[in-house]
């Protein structure tokens, strides 16, 4: 594996946020897509890193790959070549349980389209990820109850999702994602389905729990409002990252980087 | 660490099974409907055979009866009003049970019983009407015919030709009828010894054996047939019931759920539907085959002449049969969910 000089420089530019220890590396990963034979490029060599208590905001046309590289730093996915350290373990190295534990245990999902279980209780839903981490009964009601007044949803604990606003259902999804108090929180467009306010009162819990517990949060976004938010934003473009910059060094006018 | 997690949240499991049941409950029973339609299949082919074969023997036992009774009939004139001696040397058949019952029937004055292996009792119904304290010697004794019947060996005194003979004193006009060939039988002077039993030639036998076995191997050739059915059928519905949740799958491993815990669910929900269709299609297929045959046949003779504890293990082997095709029917389904990549549930075309 040939890495360039000059990406691996950038593995060592510290973020906006100061020195703090890496959680997410990855080095030169490409994702390769067969469909018959025809190969597709969705990821042509990136790199990063990612830091503790980070707020970063990954964004990009549709098709530019960036829910790919969504997937390769959360362990959803493996890449063809090149390397993604979660928390220093490399993931290519991990066998389907391992990876559901590293899933478990140290990433939190906030879906686009929420993606809760329908036939449980917000309660239930919470606790289902408890429940793969081995945390049942009592131990795990009481947590559950404690994040849900957490995202403001303690007077909701017993309704299905269905009853739900989409801002509260959101609200049940982030919710869902520190169950098992992971390091890190990975949004895929969390405020699309989202109007203005409930979009904002999103972006606004995440930079709460982003201080609070000190996790890290990393979105695909195209929400302004959350890149204002973020600590540092990629650009990525034709399976590449070919920007990265903090909010005040782009127009959010032009939406275009300075 | 991953051990934890490897324990299998069971509970979990289970609600989620019964929760995605309870919400597709339309394709469910469909599902169900399956599995309930291949075992009835099963079950009423079964008991179909069972109920043909036990109603076969009774018709048979019965005309066989009919024929020893019109056998002895023939011999000794009409039973009414006569008195009859029975030598049992063992364990008595159906048609030797109906042929005293033919008797009884036909209001002989009495019969003058003797066992020679008194461990093996008769039917309770004709106890009343034998005199029991009958010694050997005495069965002959004002009896115009004596029948010999059992399972067991011969009483010495009758392959000796000496005792024989003074155990029919008065012999003449006397019948010693057998329902079985009697094997050293020393036939007392005087006496006329009737063998009432039918043998069959060893060429009827084997055409039987053979008429059989034909009917058995297409009745099988359905049966498996029609289980390869019921698994395709059950399998395509829990593929179904995989793309449908393949979001929720998704969700559940970006969760951190295991492939095992996700093949479970399936394995869970196949087994379930398999157990409640087993059910419904055995009791179905049993009513079902009851009745049909009931119809034809006349239902006393079916109910009076079928094997209700094989009918039974039937209804259970159904239900097994019904979770194991569904078992088997989940492995793919099942395996497909399990090696899903989780990426699936970020996707929003699905």
């Amino acid at each position: 594996m040939s890495i360039d000089k000059e990406k691996l420089q950038a593995l060592f530019v510290a973020p906006a946020a100061g020195v703090a220890p890496c959680v997410i590396r990855a080095i030169d990963v490409k994702k390769i897509y067969w469909a018959g034979q025809v190969e597709t490029h969705a990821l042509r060599g990136a790199t990063l890193d990612i830091y503790r208590g980070e707020y970063l905001s990954i964004m990009g046309p549709s098709g530019s790959g960036k829910t790919t590289l969504f997937n390769m730093i959360g362990a959803l996915q493996k890449p063809t070549s090149g390397k993604v350290y979660i928390d220093q373990v490399d993931i290519a190295q991990l066998d389907t349980d391992e990876l559901a534990w590293l899933r478990c245990h140290k990433i939190g999902y906030v879906f686009q389209t929420f993606n809760l279980i329908p036939v449980m209780t917000c309660l239930e839903n919470v606790m289902l990820p408890m429940a793969f981490a081995g945390l049942e009964g009592e131990a795990a009601r009481e947590k559950a109850v404690g994040i849900l007044d957490l995202v403001g949803l303690g007077h909701r604990l017993l309704h299905k999702p269905a009853e739900l606003s989409g801002g509260q259902q959101q609200r049940v999804a982030i919710a869902r994602a520190l169950a098992n108090s992971p390091q890190i929180i990975l949004t895929d467009e969390p405020t699309a389905n989202l109007d203005q306010k409930t979009g904002m009162e999103m972006i606004e819990l995440l930079a709460r729990l982003k201080v609070e517990k000190n996790v890290t949060i990393i979105s695909a976004t195209h929400d302004q409002r959350m890149l204002q938010k973020s600590d540092r934003i990629l650009w990525i473009e034709d399976g590449q990252i070919v920007k990265a910059a903090r909010p005040d060094e782009i127009d959010f006018s032009t939406a275009e980087f300075r | 660490m991953i051990q934890d997690q490897v324990r299998l949240p069971l509970s979990v499991a289970i609600g989620v099974v019964m929760q995605g049941i309870r919400i597709r409950f339309g394709r469910s029973l469909i599902t169900l409907m399956g599995v309930a339609l291949g075992t009835a299949f099963l079950v009423s082919n079964l008991t179909g055979q069972a109920i043909n074969a036990a109603v076969r023997q009774e018709e048979q036992s019965r005309s066989e009866v009919k024929r020893m009774a019109s056998f002895l009939e023939a011999e000794m004139g009409p039973p009414r009003d006569r008195i009859v001696g029975v030598i049992q040397t063992g364990p008595l058949d159906e048609n030797e049970q109906g042929l005293i019952r033919f008797l009884i029937d036909s209001r002989v004055k009495s019969i003058q019983w003797y066992n020679a292996a008194p461990e093996t009792p008769i039917s309770q119904s004709e106890e009343a009407e034998c005199r029991r304290d009958v010694s050997l010697e005495g069965v002959a004794n004002q009896a115009g015919s004596v029948l010999l019947m059992g399972s067991g060996p011969l009483p010495d005194v009758l392959t000796a030709p000496e005792p024989v003979a003074s155990l029919f004193k008065d012999a003449a006009g006397k019948i010693l009828a057998c329902t079985r060939t009697p094997q050293g039988l020393a036939s007392p002077p005087g006496v006329a010894v009737v063998e009432l039993a039918r043998e069959f030639t060893p060429e009827e036998l084997i055409k039987i054996a053979e008429q059989k076995t034909q009917a058995q191997f297409r009745r099988n050739w359905i049966t498996l047939i029609s289980m390869v059915v019921t698994v395709a059928g059950i399998a395509n519905a829990m593929l179904m019931s995989v793309t449908e949740r393949f979001r929720e799958i998704g969700t559940m491993k970006c969760l951190g759920a295991l492939s095992s815990f996700v093949r479970w669910i399936f394995f869970f929900e196949s087994s379930f539907m398999g157990a409640v269709g087993g059910v419904m299609g055995g009791v179905a297929g049993t009513v079902f085959s009851l009745a049909v045959y009931g119809f034809t046949y006349g239902y006393g003779l079916v109910f009076s002449s079928v094997d209700w504890v094989l009918l039974g293990v039937y209804l259970v082997l159904s239900v097994l049969v019904g979770i194991g095709l569904s078992i088997v029917a989940a492995i793919y389904p099942a395996g497909v969910a399990a090696s899903m990549v989780p990426a699936n549930a970020l996707r929003t075309d699905v």
